[in-house]
């Protein structure tokens, strides 16, 4: 941009365009685009953390729960569901084990089963295994649990993990697409915009163009112009949309697993509001989320400047 | 060297033979000639110069401006070159409503990206010759009909052309600084310059001898 140095040849183009109006859309777009990035990410760090979750959830049906186990090492008069709870107990990752008592089971086959109750029907027993983090249950321990029980079933939370994915990438496809239509939209208005800075200084482009600058020169001169004003206007949405993107990403810190929020009831928008900014700007929001944030206003400007530059040039065609 | 060969020019885009402004232009002028352009109002004269300065292309026949064949598919960065080596008084003028008339005068040479110091070297000079130096600041509207003519001159001129079209260029200026301005026109012309005249000054005409091309509704007769 030529702010210190002004060019004379005519254009006087900070007088030309709807300077104004200009910015006020871009900063409304670029605010549109930050808070709708913002939720893609925070849905995207969201599913990754629950599918983690269901990751380690792991059951393990045990059929016949009440026989003698098979194995000769385990002769110690037990049941089949006391040596598997046994040899889970030894296995390494492993929080918490829990076997469903009949009412948790009645619970989860109620839809299949109806009212009848499961008294009469041969029922499996069911643990619930819950993993560290990253945690797996050894192949070797699975082929373990299978031969003192035979008929063990270890059920991995796969299909859930996949679900949770799709719904991810489904809600990341959204946003992505709503962020596009929102850039084109934001094209669209900066083209109008062009356009109309054109029409205004139609007499002064036509006698440059006459005294042989080139189309290249008159594009490059509204395109500087219209990408500065567009710059302004994605830093001025970007800025406005970091105190409730801040308060948002303190509100989803305990549930995304960053630091626990602070919060309590009855606290003052305006203390949570600090609070938030503070944590924010000490790095509370994930780094893709700020990097993406700090695009915003780069991004506008490169739609600023070509679309400036196809509209000037398409225009400048009506001249020989 | 300016040539042009059965050249056809009509407002709009279907041609009406009966109606067109410019019929079969045949003319070759050598670098550095000087033409009078002469004909009644109407006839089509600051046509044929808007034709030369390509603000509108032919819409038939062949024309080379300086060296260069120009038609309905040469480059547009070819054409803008080419019109920063042409100097064109228009007849309205068209001066820079944005800018003072120091800035009107050096425009051609910002285009060019010349250095500024000698830019205003050069602006002050035509600005004396042209008895312009108090006015150097005024923008356009403020200036007289005269005033801005001479503005028109020394922009067409800063850039030592190779071609200088003058659509009636003396018309608003006394007789005294029209001769002078004609003058100088022909000492360019020594210089190199190709240079053609449209006026309705027949005592110019008579004062400075030269060929002079006479349109009549369109159609060109040279008597040289
Ligand atoms: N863009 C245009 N659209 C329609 N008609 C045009 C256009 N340009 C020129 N003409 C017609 O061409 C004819 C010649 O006009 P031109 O201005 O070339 O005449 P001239 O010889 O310069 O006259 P004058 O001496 O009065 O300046 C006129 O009848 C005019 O109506
Ligand atoms: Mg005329």
């Amino acid at each position: 941009m030529n702010k210190h140095k002004r060019v004379r040849d005519g254009l006087a183009l900070s007088r030309a365009l709807p300077d104004r109006s200009l910015l006020t859309m871009v900063a409304a777009m670029s605010l549109l685009i930050a808070l709708t990035f913002t939720a893609a990410v925070g849905a995207q760090s969201l599913s990754e953390r629950w599918a983690r979750g269901a990751a380690n959830l792991i059951t393990v049906q045990v059929p016949d729960p009440d026989k003698t186990p098979v194995t000769d090492s385990h002769t110690t008069g037990g049941t089949r569901i006391e040596a598997v709870l046994g040899t889970l107990k030894t296995a390494p990752d492993i929080v918490q084990l829990h076997r469903l008592d009949e009412q948790e089971l009645d619970a989860l086959l109620k839809p299949w089963l109806g009212n009848t109750g499961t008294a009469a029907l041969p029922l499996p027993a069911v643990i619930e295994v819950d993993l560290t983090p990253g945690g797996v249950l050894s192949d070797d321990l699975v082929s373990t649990l299978t031969t003192i029980a035979p008929g063990t079933l270890v059920e991995k939370n796969d299909d859930w993990r996949s679900q949770l994915h799709t719904v991810a990438r489904s809600l990341l496809f959204c946003a992505g697409l709503a962020i596009a239509l929102v850039g084109t939209i934001g094209a669209a208005v900066i083209g109008m915009a062009t356009r109309l800075g054109l029409g205004s200084r139609r007499e002064s482009v036509t006698i440059l163009h006459e005294l042989g600058a080139s189309d290249g020169y008159v594009a490059r001169r509204f395109a500087s112009r219209v990408a500065f004003l567009s710059f302004l206007g994605g830093l001025a949405g970007t800025l406005v949309s970091l105190p409730p993107i801040a308060i948002l990403t303190h509100l989803m810190a305990p549930f995304s697993g960053n630091i626990p929020s602070t919060m309590q009831n009855g606290e003052s928008w305006l203390s949570i509001l600090k609070a938030s900014l503070i944590a924010f700007w000490q790095g509370a929001a994930p780094q893709s989320l700020l990097i993406g944030l700090g695009c915003i206003p780069f991004v506008v400007t490169l739609i600023g400047w070509f679309t400036a530059q196809v509209i000037v040039r398409v225009w400048l065609r009506r001249l020989p | 060297m300016i040539r042009l060969r059965d050249v056809t020019w009509h407002h709009g885009a279907l041609p009406n033979e009966g109606q067109a402004t410019l019929r079969n232009i045949s003319l070759a002028i050598p670098q550095g000639g000087f033409r009078w352009l002469l004909g009644p109002s109407g006839a089509g004269k600051s046509t044929l110069l808007r034709l030369l300065h390509m603000e509108a292309l032919p819409r038939s026949g062949d024309m080379e401006i300086l060296g260069t064949e120009i038609g309905s598919r040469s480059k547009r960065s070819t054409l803008a070159r080419l019109r920063q080596r042409i100097g064109m008084i228009h007849q309205d003028f068209r001066l820079m409503p944005t800018l003072s008339v120091a800035d009107n005068i050096a425009l051609p040479l910002r285009l060019q990206k010349r250095m500024e110091g000698e830019i205003s070297q050069e602006v002050d000079a035509l600005l004396d010759w042209l008895g312009l130096v108090e006015r150097k600041k005024a923008r356009p509207v403020e200036l007289s009909g005269g005033e801005q003519q001479r503005t028109a001159i020394a922009r067409a001129v800063i850039m030592r052309p190779s071609l200088l079209l003058a659509d009636e260029p003396t018309n608003a200026l006394e007789d005294s600084q029209a001769a002078r301005v004609i003058g100088m026109l022909r000492e360019l012309s020594d210089l190199g310059t190709t240079v053609i005249v449209a006026t309705h000054n027949d005592t110019l005409v008579q004062r400075f001898p030269a060929p002079a091309l006479q349109l009549r509704q369109g159609r060109l007769f040279a008597d040289e």
